[in-house]
């Protein structure tokens, strides 16, 4: 079997997987403190309309989460049948991250929900809003888990060589690893804003057919007004998390950059078509001395390009792409929540306001997705950065086998957002019933 | 203070795929049978397993996350063997995982399609998951005849779910439904005796190792009259299972969780010969859990966590079985 066959193919079928799970986390990451507000509402004000919302917003969640945690069964089989090599070589401090989150966060959630969904009137009132804290709680562990993994994958620290295996030396220095902050908070605002999005577009939808439905004003205006809050401080992180990237992976930025020359007072370029081979760009608008002057706060500052860093660089085009589209749509996401609370500071926003809300409702999704091949792509090809190469953890599986397995993987999931996203949009719809 | 490490992950793995077995056998057992009940009956089927079911598989990803992280040699092996049954069965577990969700969201003919889904992909999880037990006890072997075995485990293991989900049912609803669910435990029931006894006449001839291990002190050994004692329990559960759903059925007095803590005793009895006849091995006459381990840094840093979490799950666990105590209602999200 053809060595490079089985990378792509494995590579194809964990992205695939990879991809499709982290649409449902980011959702109900902060949905799960969406709905703990919506709860505490209701508790506070008696009120039936913010029952309405509450059960709404909980058939949405457990939908969301019901797909998150099937795709992630089918994850944590992949990590050992697509890349026997990762844990051969770093399973010492893989295995014990993952096995905390399954245990601190994925029984927490998963038991808790089931009380949060069906135990309203089987258990007192200050018991069920304890339940639904639990599984906010429990979710938001999850992303502290996997995240402290996948920062120490892109810079490890902590790990000491004994015996030729590699172990962790410090824990400390392992979960706390350089980037782990910044990818950490990058990643729950990102949470904030694609449940903010969905809880806004889909009340949206909703109004563009029942205008009087007041609970889906309240729940347009709570997503609108914590997108509004969350979007700026996002693009503050953003910013923070590519100054610590360019300190700790330097060839991630000159891929996103498309930076192929070390050189002074680098220019930034805003669009162009990276050319692989003659290792330039094409057609490329650009801002003198841009980069450096974004990157160093120094005009004339000298810029690592890719040729530093040669062979071990990323494929360009791909991650310069993903992140312009990336930081794209996040500027689209901040203006629309911004006019948005403006357009509703008088009652109800006009139509063609909810339409683009509307519109919006899944734009976390693509801006998270493109996020997450900025930096899995802009890595390369490394697994884990100056360990172990993605090359060199394949094997196990058949070409043949992973083929069949991945077709059937890319129908299973393609009829699983159809009926997922038609599902949605019934729900929306239908509105909040008392 | 000098612990085994391997062995007590060992233990502890084990803990976690029998407690998946038990749980999620019953959700899926459940499953299994809602082709056999009316839409009315169903609707009380999935309110009875509904505030479970993701708890429940959750003990699969920790019992595999046990293999991988404890024992990842082994876990490269096993699952590069095993890869495409696994995805088999994940892609059985997608399927009713959501199908679950959607049908509650769903009407008319949507609906149906969804009990249907929800229906095969309970059955495609099971049977994946008594193959993939098939393939393992006998080594991944290859050949027309292991094939077969594996074949035949992954019916019996759909047999086993059903009696599971079946006595589950007895304990969690009433009347007619009940009364349906007698008898397919019963004929749940016949189906474990059936595939007991030809799994247990199998694996031996199958395995050398297995046959050692049983038969090597066979049969005037004390050591031989300790080990049958597991098929005299086996036989004795098996026994309580029909005397107590048939004391049910002619509605004389018998406590309905019987039948159900029965049908636990027999898998864990099962689970029990299986990890006799296994022991030391975690990769069977190719790799000991001493030779799969992991880095001692890594097993302790794990077993505190373990240390410190299990009691809050044992306790929450039960606390939400505790407020789902009683019969299933319909209506889910009333």
């Amino acid at each position: 079997m053809d060595g490079t066959e089985v990378l792509l193919l494995s590579r194809a079928q964990f992205g695939l997987n990879i991809g499709f799970h982290i649409l449902f986390p980011t959702l109900t990451i902060a949905l799960g403190w969406f709905l703990l507000y919506f709860r505490v509402r209701y508790a506070r004000s008696g009120d039936p309309a913010w029952l309405a919302t509450y059960k709404l917003w909980t058939k949405v969640f457990a939908l969301s989460f019901a797909m998150g945690v099937v795709s992630g069964i089918t994850m944590s089989f992949q990590f050992g049948t697509n890349w026997p090599g990762y844990m051969q070589k770093v399973g010492n401090i893989a295995g014990p991250l993952l096995a905390y989150e399954v245990l601190t966060a994925f029984f927490l959630e998963a038991t808790f929900l089931g009380v949060m969904l069906f135990g309203m009137n089987r258990v007192p009132g200050w018991v069920h809003i304890f339940a639904s804290a639990m599984v906010a709680i429990g979710t938001t562990l999850s992303a502290f888990w996997i995240l402290a993994l996948n920062s120490w994958m892109q810079t490890p620290t902590g790990q000491v060589t004994q015996g030729g295996q590699i172990i962790a030396g410090d824990w400390w220095k392992v979960l706390f690893n350089p980037s782990f902050p910044f990818r950490f908070s990058h990643m729950l605002l990102a949470s904030g804003l694609t449940a903010s999005f969905v809880v806004a577009g889909l009340s949206a939808w909703r109004l563009l057919r029942a205008p009087e439905d007041k609970s889906a004003r309240a729940t347009l205006r709570t997503g609108l007004l914590v997108a509004a809050v969350l979007a700026p401080i996002q693009a503050f992180v953003g910013d923070q998390h590519g100054l610590n990237t360019l300190e700790h992976q330097p060839a991630k930025i000159a891929a996103i950059e498309a930076i192929w020359k070390t050189e002074r007072s680098v220019p930034l370029v805003l669009l162009a078509i990276p050319d692989e081979d003659q290792r330039r760009n094409d057609f490329a608008i650009e801002i003198p001395k841009g980069a450096s002057l974004l990157l160093r706060h120094d005009a004339d500052a000298e810029l690592k390009g890719l040729d530093a860093f040669a062979p071990d660089t990323a494929p360009v085009a791909p991650v310069f792409f993903a992140f312009r589209a990336m930081v794209g749509i996040g500027v689209l996401m901040l203006v629309v929540a911004w006019s948005g609370v403006w357009a509703m500071r008088g009652g109800m926003p006009p139509r063609w306001m909810l339409w683009t809300l509307a519109g919006f409702t899944f734009s976390g999704w693509l801006a998270t997705l493109c996020g997450w091949l900025v930096t899995e792509i802009g890595r390369q090809p490394w697994l884990v950065t100056g360990i172990l190469k993605t090359a060199d953890a394949t094997g196990g599986a058949s070409g043949a086998q992973l083929g069949a397995s991945l077709t059937g993987y890319v129908i299973t999931y393609a009829a699983m957002l159809l009926a997922y996203l038609v599902v949605l949009t019934h729900l929306a719809g239908k509105g909040a019933q008392a | 203070m000098n612990l085994d490490l391997p062995l007590v992950f060992a233990a502890l793995m084990g803990l976690a795929m029998l407690m998946y077995v038990v749980l999620d056998g019953y959700d899926l057992g459940v499953g299994m049978l809602m082709p056999a009940a009316d839409a009315r009956e169903q609707e009380l089927m999935v309110a009875s397993i509904g505030p479970f079911w993701d708890a429940n598989e959750t003990w699969l990803v920790l019992g595999v996350g046990l293999l991988l992280v404890a024992f990842p040699v082994a876990h490269g092996i096993v699952l590069g063997a095993l890869y495409l049954p696994v995805a088999w069965m994940l892609i059985g577990l997608m399927l009713r995982g959501v199908a679950f969700e959607f049908r509650m969201k769903a009407e008319g003919w949507h609906r149906e399609l969804w009990n249907w889904l929800f229906w095969f992909g309970s059955f495609l999880a099971s049977f994946a998951q008594g193959f993939m037990l098939g393939r393992y006890i006998t080594g991944f072997h290859s050949g027309f005849g292991y094939t077969l075995f594996a074949l035949l485990v992954g019916a019996s293991l759909c047999g086993g779910y059903v009696l599971l989900g079946a006595t589950w049912l007895i304990l969690k609803t009433q009347g007619v439904l009940q009364g349906k669910a007698l008898g397919w435990a019963r004929w749940g029931l016949a189906w474990v005796a059936l595939a007991v006894a030809l799994v247990s006449v199998a694996t031996p001839i199958a395995s050398q190792s297995v046959q050692v291990k049983w038969f090597a002190h066979f049969p005037y050994d004390p050591r031989t009259l300790a080990l049958m004692l597991l098929p005299i329990a086996t036989l004795a559960a098996g026994w309580l299972v029909w005397a107590s759903t048939g004391r049910l059925k002619r509605g004389e007095p018998q406590a309905d969780w019987i039948p159900f803590a029965a049908a636990v005793a027999i898998f864990a009895l099962a689970f029990a010969g299986l990890a006799y006849s296994l022991f030391p091995f975690v990769v069977i006459d190719r790799m000991t859990i001493w030779e799969a381990a992991a880095h001692p840094s890594a097993l302790k840093f794990m077993l505190a966590g373990v240390a410190i979490v299990f009691p809050f799950l044992v306790a929450y666990t039960a606390f939400a079985y505790r407020v789902f105590r009683g019969k299933a209602h319909a209506g889910l999200y009333e």
